[in-house]
């Protein structure tokens, strides 16, 4: 080789190798930037607790129920069956099919795929976390029946294990591909959101057994499963556009029956007519199914709701069914005919704005002109009318015959369930308080039957509708459930007295024209006349025993029902909130009307004919509503008033505020004042999958997870302390055998609420807990409280009900006792997120009374009540403006009349246009859920706005920054995400083994660099 | 002595075109919808930019007898190009992933285009300059 050749060759070389120097030296800045994430993915951690010799403080403050992690997860797998045995609703039990005897249970027949591969989660979102290998792994229907003594016919079995291909589906979860063998639901905006049908045919059926009738005449215990999927991003369409016509399967909606189906049933029938037998039905669902049919069919002899299970609730679902445990769930929703008669369903769907601008998320609008009647709200209020002959309720609007008739609109009513034996609940008294502010119910049950069980008693209220309503548009539903409470097991013949302390706030409503203390207009009103209290078995029983005490000729109880009169209308008692703000309207702006007057009908039950909402599409946002719309709502500016103080040294850790419930002790204002204006910006801009470690006031990160059905987002292992010289009780070993465990288990948060059961709702929270402390996990995006508002939402898997007072005391007993043990469980998607359709971006309007009355009650409780110190935010736009941005929601409602003290996380908004950052601080919103490296380059970077210079001066807004680290780190301090800290603990930056690596290959490189210039230059000399 | 042109001039001219057009699509993809809140990229810009500029210089000294010091220009340019493009990634990761997820709608995959084209023109012209670099543009023919 020449000189110049081997010039050329030392200098491609050393191009090669200084690139890669480059690449190391720029690939170490970009780990900076993500090295939350990188550390979460690795299962790596780059930093260490480091506590001074000498410090004696209390480092563990909460303490766990369980010994060590098997007994923790066997903990875990318990709950889940009993959430089960009591979520799972017996709807349909003919001559006592169920419970089956042991002979029975010895002859099994599995018919439907959903059998064999269920529907255990959402196919994203609460799905389930399979584990294998560990101290509680996880089954489904055949392994729990297996593990449960059940046999079931292996023909059938291996029939449907060999069709598994023509009923698995690919699924795209945000760009990761997987292969589902259970059901799907369709994904938004995949397809038109079409639901297309996997049930094989009878000839498919056939065609791989054609001896397949031979199994369910030889094994007729016959246990058909019929599934419809859940999950985030998920969306049924109504009616028969919802499904993929070219199956030709006489599918008349998502939701209800194919011909496959119908065909799978009818074979059962006719086998179990000709060689004896039962057919038993499995609802595997979340959205309440069209099931009428299956109702009306003689041959069926049980039907049970059985949710999603989760990983271990199949076991509770065999205990049901052989009778070792009793059914005690009833229905979180109403199991309508056809769904989509229903006025919600008018306006459920995508309605673009005319003017719509998907750069800037103007995409869709919702206008919810059912206004307060969704779910039994609306049939139960509305067969009321058509029994005393008001309202127009006979008539053609939203029936399917052309006169509405309630039997033929409604298949099991809200609340609903049987059991195996019967009970009598007898309401001893009430009373009604309303200086103590409460409503006091004394509700005598008795087993009337033969078996033991738990009964359910359900508290309704039917409150005045009078002309006051009628002319200033309050709406009032004809029952309503007030609360609720679970007996214990009842031994048959025995009774147990029931005491419901009811908060008699929510049988009040929201008048908007109704004047207030504040001197403003909007208040809650108790209106003058009579209240009727009432149980029943569900709401259509107690909606008929008032009618029955009202004089009508009903098939009701008048004798179990209580009244109460109220002389004079009352807008006083509630016109301040229990911690005595002022309440008024904050919401008029997500009725349509407020921007364009006339626009909107919203339902009255004073005209269901003439009210019947109509669809809202085409609409065009006027200059008014894009001045909220443009996402640019808050102006910066400056000289508005007296800065905070920032950067003060006081010698404060948070450590020393742990357990520091009371904001206004004076070391909170002492400690927040040490933090620094960057750390506030930072923080807020950079909030996401973990709230990060703050210096100045030594508050450490916090990893937050998801999800409804239990913490899953890591292992149980991968955050826990492996040391066990720390003292932290939960410290577990390297080679734990559950550490790879991930707690996606629990059944479905329908499930939940059909229980009917807040001490089993606390359990679970507490249960968190434990794991939180296990895990070191300490914040859960957990207690998801949308409203059922229509079944199609696919994503209702993770709401609990179609009722806000059902949701509400689930939500808050849930907060409750995850508190007990430090667990952050935050209330999400708050609020109005009740759609997975455009969701970022969605303008949602509904009248203010419909929102306070419906999706809010669902929260207000968790936070009122049990105090939760986690919110996540909604994607959608509360009427025009972002969610986010919307003070009074977060500041008004949320902060100010429920008193609010905690973090508030906005949802997984990427784009930082859509973060709204500057509006959500002032709107009290702590982090966004972006991530990036810790300096105001980086985060200015990512808001371009979003500068000290451009900060620093506006008193509002820095103002609100610090407000928001106060409630950030007040939060913290009272969970257990400060376990392991005392004044002097602080945290230690140490090297992964990522940054050894990088260490190493920017040294190589480097070195490699010069040697090939030092060689340049010596094949330069030599050849000289 | 004359000079002929060489392989090296092609390949240096095609990773200098290369990253000038990634640098265009930086820059028009900084003012999309989404990513035109998240400003211009310092880094990205100078570094693309200075490598097009050594790039240059190099191929115009090079048709002459290249001097020893220009030696330096393809290394520099290669090493600049690897800074760009990795500047350029980062400034984008969150989002693709982003919009690869939770926000994929057709108006932000079309924004996220721009995006991906100009990080795999860099991409490609940072592998073209260090073929580049085993060459020279131009070697001296005797007459």
């Amino acid at each position: 080789m020449g000189k110049r050749g081997s010039q050329r060759l030392w200098r491609g070389l050393a191009s090669i190798t200084a690139s890669v120097t480059v690449l190391s030296l720029v690939g170490t800045s970009m780990v900076n930037s993500f090295r939350t994430d990188i550390d979460k993915f690795l299962g790596t951690s780059s930093t260490k607790l480091v506590t001074n010799e000498g410090d004696e403080g209390e480092r563990y403050a909460y303490t766990s129920d369980y010994a060590n992690t098997t007994e923790l997860v066997q903990g875990i797998a318990d709950l889940g069956e009993r959430i089960q045995e009591e979520g799972t609703v017996l709807l349909k039990n003919e001559n006592n099919a169920l419970p089956l005897s042991s002979e029975e249970t010895s002859k099994i027949s599995l018919l439907g795929f959903s059998s064999y591969y269920p529907v255990q989660g959402g196919d994203m979102g609460s799905s389930l976390t399979p584990n294998v290998g560990t101290d509680a792994d996880t089954v489904d229907l055949v392994q729990a029946m297996e593990a449960k003594g059940f046999s079931i016919n292996s023909d059938l079995k291996a029939m449907y294990e060999a069709l598994l291909p023509t009923f698995q589906t690919e699924v795209n979860n945000w760009g990761q591909i997987s292969l589902l063998n259970s059901i799907t639901a369709p994904a938004f905006g995949e397809n038109g959101s079409i639901f297309t049908s996997k049930e094989p045919s009878q000839e498919v059926m056939k065609s791989q057994n054609a001896n397949w009738k031979d199994a369910i005449a030889k094994d007729n215990t016959i246990i058909i499963t019929i599934a419809r999927a859940a999950g985030e991003n998920r969306n049924y369409t109504p009616g028969e556009a919802g499904v993929d016509a070219s199956q030709n399967l006489n599918q008349s909606d998502p939701l209800g029956l194919s011909d496959d189906e119908r065909d799978l049933i009818a074979a059962a029938v006719d086998s179990k007519n000709a060689n004896g037998g039962k057919v038993i039905v499995l609802l595997n669902n979340a959205s309440a199914m069209e099931v009428q049919e299956i109702h009306d069919n003689a041959g069926v002899d049980a039907i049970l709701e059985i949710g999603l299970p989760g990983g271990y609730g199949f076991y509770g679902v065999c205990d049901i069914l052989s009778g070792d445990a009793n059914p005690s769930g009833h229905l979180a929703d109403t199991y309508a005919v056809k769904n989509s008669l229903s006025p919600a369903a008018a306006n459920y769907g995508t309605y673009m704005w005319a003017n719509a601008n998907p750069e800037i998320y103007i995409n869709s609008l919702l206008v919810e002109a059912e206004g307060i009647y969704k779910g039994y709200k609306y049939y139960e209020t509305r067969y009321a009318d058509s029994v005393l002959g008001q309202g127009n309720a006979n008539g053609a609007a939203g029936s399917q015959s052309g006169s509405w008739n309630y039997d033929e609109e409604v298949t099991y009513p809200f609340g609903y369930g049987l059991s195996y034996t019967t009970f009598e609940q007898t309401v001893d008294s009430v009373n009604v308080d309303l200086g103590a502010k409460t409503v006091t119910a004394q509700i005598t049950v008795k087993n009337t039957g033969s078996v033991a069980g738990k009964d359910a008693v359900q508290l309704y209220v039917s409150v005045p509708y009078t002309d006051y309503d009628k002319t200033n548009s309050v709406e009032k539903s004809a029952i309503q459930l007030l609360d609720y409470a679970k007996t214990g097991v009842i031994e048959p013949g025995a009774t147990e007295t029931v005491t419901i302390t009811a908060d008699a706030q929510y049988m009040a409503s929201w008048d908007s024209n109704s004047d207030n203390a504040a001197g403003t207009k909007g208040s809650y009103i108790l209106d003058a006349g009579d209240y009727y209290f009432t149980v029943g078995n569900g709401s259509h029983e107690a909606m008929n025993n008032v009618l029955a005490a009202q004089g009508q000729s009903t098939n009701g109880n008048a004798a179990n029902v209580k009244t109460w009169n109220l002389g004079n209308l009352d807008n006083l008692t509630f016109a301040e909130t229990k911690n005595g703000t002022k309440v008024e309207n904050q919401l008029a702006d997500m009725d349509y009307n407020y921007w364009e007057e006339g626009t909107v009908t919203y339902l009255s039950r004073s005209d269901w004919e003439g009210t019947w909402p109509k669809t809202y599409e085409g609409l065009t946002a006027n200059d008014k509503m894009m001045e909220y719309l443009d996402n640019d709502i808050y102006e910066m500016t400056s000289d508005n008033g007296e800065l905070p103080a920032f950067g003060s040294d006081n010698g404060l850790t948070l450590a020393d505020l742990k357990g520091v419930s009371d904001l206004d002790d004076e070391r909170w204002s002492q400690l927040m004042d040490q933090i620094t204006l960057e750390e506030c910006m930072i923080r807020e801009g950079f909030g996401g999958t973990s709230t990060k470690a703050i210096d100045s006031i030594s508050s450490p990160e916090a990893v937050q997870n998801d999800g409804p059905n239990g913490i899953y987002s890591y292992p149980l292992g991968q955050y826990a302390n492996t040391d066990a010289s720390s003292g932290d009780p939960c410290a577990i070993s390297e080679n734990d055998k559950n550490a790879e465990y991930k707690c996606g288990v629990i059944s479905n948060e329908t499930v939940i609420a059909a229980t009917f059961n807040k001490e089993l709702a606390k359990e679970f929270g507490v249960t968190m807990g434990n794991y939180s402390l296990w895990s070191n996990l300490p914040i859960a995006w957990a207690a998801s409280a949308n409203i059922h508002r229509c079944p199609y939402n696919a994503r209702n898997h993770e709401y609990y009900s179609e009722d806000p007072m059902l949701s509400a005391g689930m939500a808050s007993a849930f907060v409750e006792g995850g508190k007990e043990k430090g667990l952050i469980i935050a209330i999400k998607h708050f609020a109005f997120n009740d759609t997975e359709i455009n969701r970022s971006g969605i303008a949602t309007f509904m009248t203010e009374q419909a929102a306070r009355e419906g999706e809010l009650r669902c929260y207000q409780k968790a936070v009122e009540d049990a105090g939760t110190l986690g919110v996540m935010t909604a994607y959608n736009r509360v009427g025009v403006t972002a969610d986010n941005a919307h003070t009074g929601l977060l500041i008004n409602i949320l902060r100010g009349e429920w008193g609010f003290k905690g973090l508030m996380s906005e949802d997984f908004i990427m784009d930082p246009n859509y973060v709204h950052l500057k509006e959500a601080v002032i709107a009290g919103v702590t982090m966004s859920c972006n991530t990036g490296d810790n300096t105001m380059e980086a985060v200015s970077g990512y808001y371009s706005y979003w500068t000290k210079e451009n900060v620093e001066n506006d008193a509002v807004l820095t103002a609100a920054l610090k407000r928001n680290m106060t409630y950030q780190a007040y939060a913290l301090a009272n969970s257990n995400a400060m376990d392991g800290y005392t004044s002097s603990t602080h945290l230690e930056r140490i090297n992964t083994w990522y940054d050894n690596l990088l260490i190493a290959l920017e040294v190589i490189f480097a070195l490699l660099t010069l040697v090939c210039v030092a060689m340049y230059v010596k094949s330069s000399k030599k050849e000289a | 002595m004359n000079r002929k042109i060489s392989a090296g001039l092609y390949f240096t001219c095609l990773a200098a075109i290369l990253a000038a057009i990634g640098c265009v699509f930086y820059l028009i993809n900084t003012k999309t919808a989404y990513f035109a809140g998240k400003g211009v990229s310092t880094p990205v810009v100078a570094c693309l930019a200075i490598a097009v500029i050594c790039a240059i210089v190099y191929i115009v000294v090079g048709l002459k007898d290249t001097p020893v010091w220009a030696d330096i220009l393809p290394i520099a340019t290669s090493a600049l190009l690897m800074a760009g493009l990795m500047n350029f990634a980062a400034a984008r990761i969150n989002g693709i992933a982003a919009i690869m997820t939770f926000e994929n709608n057709e108006s932000n995959m079309a924004d996220l285009k721009s995006a991906i084209i100009g990080i795999v023109l860099v991409a490609i012209a940072w592998i073209i300059s260090i073929i580049a670099s085993f060459m020279d543009v131009s070697r001296s023919v005797e007459k």
